[in-house]
């Protein structure tokens, strides 16, 4: 098996601010192994340690107890981040460069060569939609094209492993297609992506792995399915639900349209009593098919519920 | 993959400061500003030099007769002569060294300290911090930067007044361009407080304060001679404190003054600890960048 791109075992960091010494725990305890080419999701609500445990693996926030591991070199050395490419979450470029000139600054400090950097930077552009505007200031741009511009930048040094935190904020759902599409792009190419995002659908669509982090800790971790509501259901779709067709003795829901029913425990014998009790009842049946809980609909559970890990 | 190479992301962070400095002008205004010295001095200013002394100046067209007062030893009195060239040229050029050293650092200061802010904003150091150097690294390159434009406006207006004063009047004293790394260096010393402070307090506006405070204390430690002997002997202890700590902005003003006058330098102690000043501030900012989070 390959080794990990990240490691980190027992990491706790706690800040100290103020006179007071006021202490808050952002991480307590997290384990993570990353193995190469995985699409890994991070959630969780506002203050749960997300942008912590990334900065931590980066370096650039220090542990104050345990121990993260980049492409097996301690977290912080430097030249373990050769290979990787970041966008942290509001990001700040200087706005009197152009995005040319961004991406060669940016790449000249990711060590990238004059050469690599001619090749690399048009090509980019190309591909995040900027090509057009690789010499205007980047003061004029909209955010969307802050963002992509952003995106862009992690990728100049074609790096193994890349961290995008809050990569679709303030982008157009057309700018975020773009950016989906360019993660399933590197993950086809093999490269290991770690994602935190407010989007669960964003997540949904593109991660191989979702982690829930609250107050510090993984609570869940596993594929997208283990962490929405476990198991699947079935959808049937009718064509109307005529007043008085009673399906309160079968454990299934109707949506809020009236025209499709749900079995949300997934057995067989609750779909084909429904089905003999739809037909009874004279109802037509357009089509039924598999159905599975949302991403969100299982994060929320995870942590109204506070569910222990996984 | 090619080895790793330090200079490639030196260099951005090199080009990074020189391209703020540029976008926020202050590069341009203080080329602007040398350039009209040294184009005022060659157009503006004509002189009359009769046996090696200034009989008379015109400046705009505008004619003017400098004198200086002198000790006549057959009289015993003091008496108005023509100012001599020599002095003439030391005048400008020292009060050009004097604009430069202390209007210039004081201005300069606060120009760079969006620089600062800059640099350590959420989002722009942490983006930087992620880069394949380290944070020493990072940081001498920002420095580097900085120490570098501030001796290329130097070297542009002090030489430039020295070459236009040379040519113009024949007199040529070499020692004037050790101004050049004198401001240079108490910029460099000055700008240590404002990083470290910035560093510390994630407040720039604080470290100038600071920056400023100790620059017009300089002033008062200046007068160490005259003050000590009035102090009560646990004041002066203090005041020497100070003296030897902190750095001697003002005092340094001397040491030049004694190179321009071809004059022995009594004393280099002002520079040397004034510098001893901003390597331990730098060394204290090194190490604290090195260890905080971001």
């Amino acid at each position: 098996m390959s080794a990990p791109v990240i490691d980190i075992s027992g990491l706790h960091k706690t800040y100290v601010s103020g006179l007071r010494r006021r202490r808050v725990e952002a991480l307590r305890g997290v384990d993570l192994i990353v193995p190469p080419g995985e699409v890994l999701g991070i959630l969780g609500p506002n203050g749960a340690g997300k942008t912590t445990l990334l900065k931590a693996v980066l370096g650039i926030v220090r542990p104050t107890r345990g121990q993260a591991r980049l492409f097996g070199q301690p977290a912080g050395d430097p030249s373990a981040r050769r290979r990787l490419g970041y966008l942290p979450e509001n990001h700040r470029f200087p706005t009197y460069l152009t995005a040319r000139q961004t991406l060669d600054i940016y790449g000249r400090l990711a060590d990238v060569s004059a050469s690599d950097r001619h090749e690399r930077i048009p090509a980019l552009l190309e591909q995040v939609g900027l090509a057009s505007w690789e010499d205007a200031r980047i003061g004029t741009f909209s955010k969307g094209m802050m963002q992509r511009l952003g995106l862009a930048q992690a990728l100049v040094n074609a790096p193994d492993l890349v961290v995008l935190d809050e990569p679709t904020d303030g982008v157009d759902p057309v700018g975020r297609r773009d950016i989906r599409d360019g993660l399933r792009s590197l993950k086809r190419a093999g490269t290991t992506v770690v994602i935190n995002s407010h989007l669960l659908s964003e997540i949904e669509l593109v991660c191989d792995r979702v982690l829930i982090m609250n107050k510090g800790r993984i609570i869940r971790s596993g594929t997208v399915d283990d962490v929405a509501r476990q198991g699947t259901g079935w959808r049937v779709e009718v064509d109307s639900l005529p007043e008085g067709v009673d399906t309160g003795s079968l454990p299934v829901r109707v949506e809020e349209s009236g025209r499709a029913l749900v079995v949300d425990d997934g057995q067989p014998t609750t779909l084909n009593a429904l089905i003999d009790h739809l037909r009874a009842s004279n109802v037509q049946i357009l089509s039924v098919e598999r159905h599975r809980p949302s991403l969100e609909a299982g994060f929320i559970d995870v942590i109204t519920n506070g569910e222990a890990a996984s | 993959m090619r080895p790793f190479s330090g200079m490639t992301t030196l260099s951005g962070s090199l080009l990074l400061t020189f391209r703020e400095l540029w976008a926020m002008r202050l590069t341009q205004a203080m080329l602007a500003v040398a350039t009209l010295a040294w184009v005022l001095l060659s157009f503006a200013m004509n002189m009359d030099v009769v046996e090696g002394s200034l009989t008379a100046l015109r400046i705009f067209g505008f004619e003017t007769n400098p004198m200086e007062g002198a000790y006549d030893e057959a009289t015993g009195e003091f008496v108005q002569q023509a100012v001599s060239l020599d002095s003439f040229v030391i005048g400008i050029n020292t009060f050009v060294f004097g604009a430069a050293y202390f209007l210039g650092t004081l201005l300069g200061l606060f120009a760079t300290m969006p620089l600062i802010n800059g640099f350590l904003e959420q989002g722009r150091v942490d983006l930087l911090l992620s880069k394949p150097l380290s944070r020493a690294r990072l940081l001498l390159g920002h420095l580097s930067g900085v120490w570098a434009t501030v001796l290329v406006l130097a070297a542009y207006l002090v030489g430039g007044v020295w070459l236009t004063m040379s040519f113009k009047t024949g007199v040529w004293i070499p020692q004037f361009l050790m101004a050049i790394p004198i401001i240079t260096l108490m910029f460099a010393v000055m700008y240590a407080v404002i990083l470290t402070v910035s560093i510390l307090s994630r407040s720039s506006g604080l470290g100038l304060v600071i920056a400023y405070g100790l620059i017009f204390f300089s002033i008062i430690l200046a007068s160490h001679e005259q003050l000590v002997p009035v102090l009560s002997a646990r004041s002066a202890a203090i005041f020497m404190l100070f003296y030897h700590l902190l750095p001697n902005m003002a005092e340094v003003v001397v040491v030049q003054m004694q190179l321009v006058e071809a004059a022995a330098v009594i004393t280099w102690y002002p520079l040397v600890s004034s510098l001893l000043f901003g390597i331990a501030t730098y060394g204290f900012g090194f190490f604290w960048f090195s260890r905080r989070d971001f």
